[in-house]
């Protein structure tokens, strides 16, 4: 195949593209609702499923295990515990620098974690600070000065 | 209605980075070719098609009206679906269980070196609370590592041993990639060498009604969670029970499985496979994929990676094995049966297994 199709003096091309679409995402009532406990009374909002019993945060409109509607609003405590996270290391525009946290946190009376930045970690030693992490500290919820309803209007801090 | 067996008739794998001398549509033709070839098929015979894609994989849209004719589309019954390879083959199997078809071309691809995989991953995640946070695949992985890690603490030398494991296997593996390609840039607590070989692969498959030495026992599918701080990270559950319903098709248990082969991004996914499954022990996760000879012969992600191809690529490592026709990695003795799982992103949600035995 390579005879018929390829004389030798024929340039390879590699042609350039790009996506750049716009779109909108529709939050929807609760995840609106959500933002706006965030912007307006700067406290963190779960839903709680009427058959598990569970408080999903963040706020959802169904329960996705049990397949129900979620059937009351409750705010979480401003601690809790940090589950899980990663040290990011790669840079990618419109986040901070690396290294930087994100972790996923179980608020107080939460049954499900968040996921943020979790900041006032000393990551001047990546490997001593993922250790740290791994104990599971406890953390607390820092709103920023200005809020704009969505979720980098917060982040964690260790306690 | 019984349900008709389905049988395996010849797998082709193509593997490599950047090769500016083919197209993805001469790449998905020259392998489907292959694999007809290795069948004694012709595609005149082929009278059904399944391909699994992704469109920003791809940077072609799924509908895209030139790569489903390269796998021999044109007038037959044809399916697309963007998801993992292994589910194209579960379709497929299921139209000639059912027998509306006779013959089948199932074929799955991604070509990373033509786009930033790590970057279009990024979309995946809910755009309301977790896209804002530049999340990507290979972060789910680090923190699926920091999940078991904060559970069973440091598992000293046997997660280097076995990254080296897998190494070998995958040094070993003829469908290797064997030229560097891209590195991407690790999350804590990942290490780089447990990242995946980012590749341009097409796997096609040939499977049918017509009896043939290997053929499907049984095969299951689950999903997990949406949100992966609501998921058990560690017990992937969703992985656990697609082996269980594969199992169950095949009225087999795990025992009788000589070969696994698991897909994961990482070499995380593919050693916490292991515990979900029940081969290892909770917290050995590492110790027994260094140790295991029958799993992953071929060094899992470390030998090539692109989603959504992968699960195909399992499936047709334990085609090989099956066939005795593995080449360099082929067991000593010949395997009887072999799982095949293939995951979907994000950070492996969905799961599809596969038993395939010797018939």
């Amino acid at each position: 195949m390579k005879d018929v199709h390829m004389p030798n003096d024929v340039e390879l091309i590699t042609i350039p593209g790009n996506w750049n679409f716009d779109y909108r995402y529709f939050a929807g009532e609760t995840a609106s609702r959500f933002f706006a406990e965030l912007k307006n009374s700067r406290r963190i909002m779960g839903t709680r499923c009427g058959k598990c019993r569970r408080l999903l945060v963040p706020a959802r409109t169904f329960c996705e295990a049990c397949y129900v509607e979620t059937v009351s609003w409750e705010p979480v405590g401003e601690e809790g515990t940090l589950e899980v996270f990663t040290i990011v290391a790669a840079a990618f525009p419109g986040m901070p620098p690396p290294p930087f946290v994100i972790g996923y946190v179980t608020l107080d009376g939460a049954d499900t974690s968040i996921a943020n930045f979790i900041k006032g970690v000393d990551l001047s030693d990546i490997h001593a600070a993922g250790k740290s992490l791994l104990s599971r500290p406890r953390v607390r919820t820092v709103f920023s000065a200005e809020v704009q309803g969505r979720i980098t209007d917060f982040h964690f801090e260790l306690i | 209605m019984n349900a008709r067996p389905v049988y395996l008739h010849g797998a082709a794998t193509s593997v490599g980075w950047g090769d500016s001398r083919r197209s993805l549509t001469d790449m998905i033709f020259a392998t489907v070719t292959d694999a007809l070839r290795q069948s004694d098929a012709h595609m005149d015979a082929v009278d059904s098609v399944v391909i699994a894609a992704h469109d920003l994989i791809d940077g072609r849209s799924l509908s895209s009206m030139v790569t489903a004719p390269a796998a021999g589309s044109y007038l037959k019954d044809e399916m697309r679906v963007d998801e993992d390879g292994l589910v194209a083959a579960s379709f497929a199997a299921a139209r000639i269980e059912a027998g509306e078809a006779r013959l089948s071309v199932v074929a799955a691809w991604g070509r990373a070196s033509e786009g930033a995989p790590d970057s279009v991953s990024r979309v995946g995640f809910d755009p309301a609370f977790e896209k804002p946070l530049g999340l990507q695949e290979l972060d789910i992985s680090a923190v699926r590592l920091s999940a078991w890690l904060a559970r069973y603490g440091d598992p000293g030398d046997s997660r280097a041993a076995a990254t080296a494991a897998r190494s070998m296997r995958a040094g070993r593996s003829p469908r290797a990639l064997r030229v560097p390609s891209r590195d991407s840039v690790l999350a804590y607590p990942l290490r780089q060498a447990e990242g995946p070989k980012w590749a341009d692969i097409v796997v096609a498959m040939i499977i049918g009604a017509a009896p043939s030495p290997v053929r499907v026992g049984g095969v299951g599918h689950a999903t997990d969670l949406p949100r992966p701080g609501e998921r058990d990270l560690v017990g992937m559950p969703a992985l656990r029970q697609s082996a269980e319903m594969a199992l169950r098709g095949s009225a087999r248990g795990i025992d009788s499985i000589d070969l696994f082969e698991i897909d994961g991004m990482t070499l995380v996914e593919e050693a916490l496979a292991l515990e979900s499954l029940g081969l290892a022990a909770p917290g050995h996760a590492f110790e027994h994929y260094a140790l295991a000879e029958n799993v992953n012969r071929a060094g899992g992600s470390a030998a090539a990676w692109c989603y959504p191809a992968m699960g195909l690529m399992r499936l047709a490592e334990c085609f090989h094995q099956l066939s005795g026709t593995a080449g360099a990695t082929q067991l000593d003795t010949a395997p009887r049966r072999a799982m095949a799982i293939g995951s979907s992103p994000l950070g492996a949600q969905t799961h599809t297994a596969v038993v395939l035995e010797r018939a």
